[in-house]
């Protein structure tokens, strides 16, 4: 990198990995106009990321950030650049410089934490037998840590990798993902048996459920939280709702209103209400399934357009002589592309496409910009 | 900002326990006009990402805890009536009395579920806004691809509610005997509306129809208006509905 006009210049050091974040930080040190050796600026560039995450995770628990937060957040980062000798030690920040290969992917160390950490709970997961998909019927995900103490015992730890790595495609969620489970209704009578045939929700212990029902990948922690649940849902029936407004010792008696209600008034309000909450469930449908199609459409004109793009870029550097090859190749490929939707656009006439490419087409030059 | 102040409305009117896991649509989208005006956007965008997936982590987490709940609850509610029917020691007026307080049970029951299914779908929506204008703000291309991780997430996959709801609705209209309904009867029970989940279940309706009015940036990618029919339960509604103080 020819860093010359750069405030900071750039010894470029061993890891190889780094480049990405080389180019940030030559944009964050910028800013600040300090004249630092490499390795800070390295260093910031990740810190930011690291320091940026230690600040949302401090101020998560309201789950709503104020407005000062958020233009704290930038002036936050900048201000915890450390000397590099101090990086081990800081604890303030608490935050962890991770090994340079690990900077592609600062995400994944938060996993292998969460996993230490589910681990220290006596409990033994099987990883690559829960991270493999299962059967459909029962989907479910592993090991849930409490937000709380992730973020607690996240400072102590050095991402030393534990071997496993929750693999984003069997998680769902991307790098981000946390194992969960997700109980059905099949789990869920599976569990009730075996709990009837320990004598009942008093009497039944989690091993001795996880034991009877014999379900793969389920652990003693996802029982016993459940069982917890089933015991509450016994013992206090439906408590309707959480809001101080509505305790009702008495759903008969208690109104409101003045008048008395009679049993066969309520019952008219009961009705009244699932035709209006049938209603809502039924709108929520539509526009759910709106929704998909639409994303549906979008992904396949997308399809299209940056097809359109490849025959507009390779139509540009092809030399004349090869123009019709390309020409007939495009059109092959735009023809072949089955459209999932109904709204079939003619194979035959690509430049029909190509008028409409111009909304995206900005998309298009972008894309073809980051691909250099 | 208009769906951000229906989404504040709604979280203002939702259950109580519910409120912190709505989509902190505000503050990200201060994020993105931040982030737009900022020299570092493809470093930002990192981090964007990062927290975009917190959300969607959080609503995970939400869901599938309330989605087990319902579960249990739903068996527990056909337990009850099976208990209701068979035990013949009961008298006929507590048989009615358990009958009527299981009946507004799972009518709670059933609008508490499709809450949920309500909090998917504003969640969602919120999301698919948010990475509108930060594509739009910042010249990248990140919505796209990340919507179409976002629609197999579990709190988008409501299927198994939705199943739960209509089961439920099965069970009420077997509880429910079918009568005509005097004109004194509805006037009651419109005044009911204020109250509980069913006044939780009006307003997410109404927010619903006042969020697909009609945005500013109608295209083909764009919801439809919601129509409701005409009918002297929307009519009533909407004369119940806060008068929102803004």
């Amino acid at each position: 990198m020819s860093s010359t006009k750069e405030t900071v210049g750039h010894i470029i050091s061993s890891s190889s990995g780094m480049s990405a974040n080389l180019h940030y930080s030559c944009v964050s040190t910028d800013e600040t106009s300090s004249k630092k050796d490499s390795f800070i600026s390295q260093s910031s560039g990740v810190l930011r990321a690291t320091a940026f995450r230690e600040y949302m995770k401090e101020n998560n628990n309201t789950s709503s950030w104020s407005n000062d937060s958020l233009s704290d957040f930038l002036d936050y980062a900048e201000n915890t650049r450390i000397e590099s000798s101090d990086l081990q030690n800081n604890d303030s920040v608490g935050c962890i410089m991770p090994p340079p290969e690990d900077i592609g992917k600062p995400n994944d160390w938060q996993d292998w934490a969460d996993q230490l950490i589910t681990e220290d709970d006596g409990v033994t997961p099987n990883w690559n037998e829960i991270l493999v998909d299962s059967e459909p019927k029962m989907e479910f995900h592993t090991g849930r840590s409490s937000k709380t103490s992730l973020s607690v015992q996240v400072k102590e730890l050095v991402p030393a990798s534990p071997g496993e790595a929750c693999t984003p495609s069997s998680c769902g969620s991307g790098s981000q993902s946390k194992p969960r489970m997700r109980w059905t209704p099949e789990l869920h009578e599976a569990f009730v048996e075996a709990v009837n045939k320990l004598g009942g929700s008093e009497r039944a212990t989690p091993k001795g459920v996880l034991k009877l029902m014999k379900v793969d990948g389920l652990t003693i922690y996802h029982v016993k939280s459940h069982l917890q649940k089933y015991r509450t849902a016994r013992y206090k029936p439906e408590p309707s709702t959480e809001g101080p407004s509505d305790k009702k010792p008495n759903p008969l008696q208690d109104s409101l209103t003045l008048d008395l209600k009679t049993s066969s008034e309520i019952t008219e309000a009961l009705r009244l209400q699932v035709e209006v909450q049938k209603k809502l469930h039924e709108q929520l449908e539509i526009q759910k399934n709106l929704q998909l199609r639409i994303e549906e459409q979008g992904k396949y004109l997308q399809m299209i357009f940056e097809k359109q793009c490849k025959f507009g870029i390779d139509h540009i550097r092809a030399s004349s002589s090869t123009q019709e090859k390309s020409d007939a190749d495009v059109t092959n490929e735009i023809s072949s592309s089955p459209p999932k939707t109904k709204t079939e656009p003619d194979g035959s006439s690509p430049s029909a496409e190509v008028l409409e490419v111009d909304p995206s087409e900005s998309q298009c030059s972008k894309r073809a910009k980051l691909n250099e | 900002m208009k769906f951000g102040k229906r989404l504040k409305q709604h979280v203002q009117e939702t259950l109580p326990g519910w409120r912190e896991m709505y989509l902190n649509y505000k503050d990200l989208k201060k994020l993105v006009r931040l982030i737009s005006s900022s020299l570092e956007i493809r470093n930002s965008e990192a981090e964007f990402v990062y927290l975009l997936n917190n959300e969607i982590e959080k609503f995970n987490a939400f869901f599938m805890e309330q989605e087990e709940d319902f579960i249990i609850r739903h068996k527990e509610l056909q337990q009850r009536i099976k208990r209701a029917n068979e035990r013949e020691l009961l008298s006929e007026g507590e048989y009615e009395e358990e009958m009527a307080r299981i009946r507004k049970d799972i009518v709670d029951f059933h609008g508490e579920m499709v809450l949920l299914v309500n909090y998917s779908n504003i969640n969602y929506t919120g999301m698919a806004k948010i990475l509108k204008k930060y594509d739009k703000r910042t010249g990248g291309l990140l919505r796209l691809p990340f919507i179409q991780k976002v629609l197999e997430q579990p709190f988008f996959t409501t299927e198994l509610i939705s199943k739960l709801v209509k089961e439920c609705e099965t069970t009420i209209d077997e509880l429910f005997p079918a009568t005509v309904v005097a004109e004194e009867m509805n006037e009651a029970a419109i005044t009911m509306v204020g109250e509980g989940i069913f006044r939780n279940t009006v307003a997410a309706l109404m927010t619903m129809k006042e969020i697909r009015k009609g945005s500013s940036t109608q295209s083909h990618f764009s919801l439809p208006a919601l129509n409701l029919p005409d009918t002297k339960i929307i009519r009533s509604c909407q004369l119940n509905s806060p008068i929102p103080i803004i």
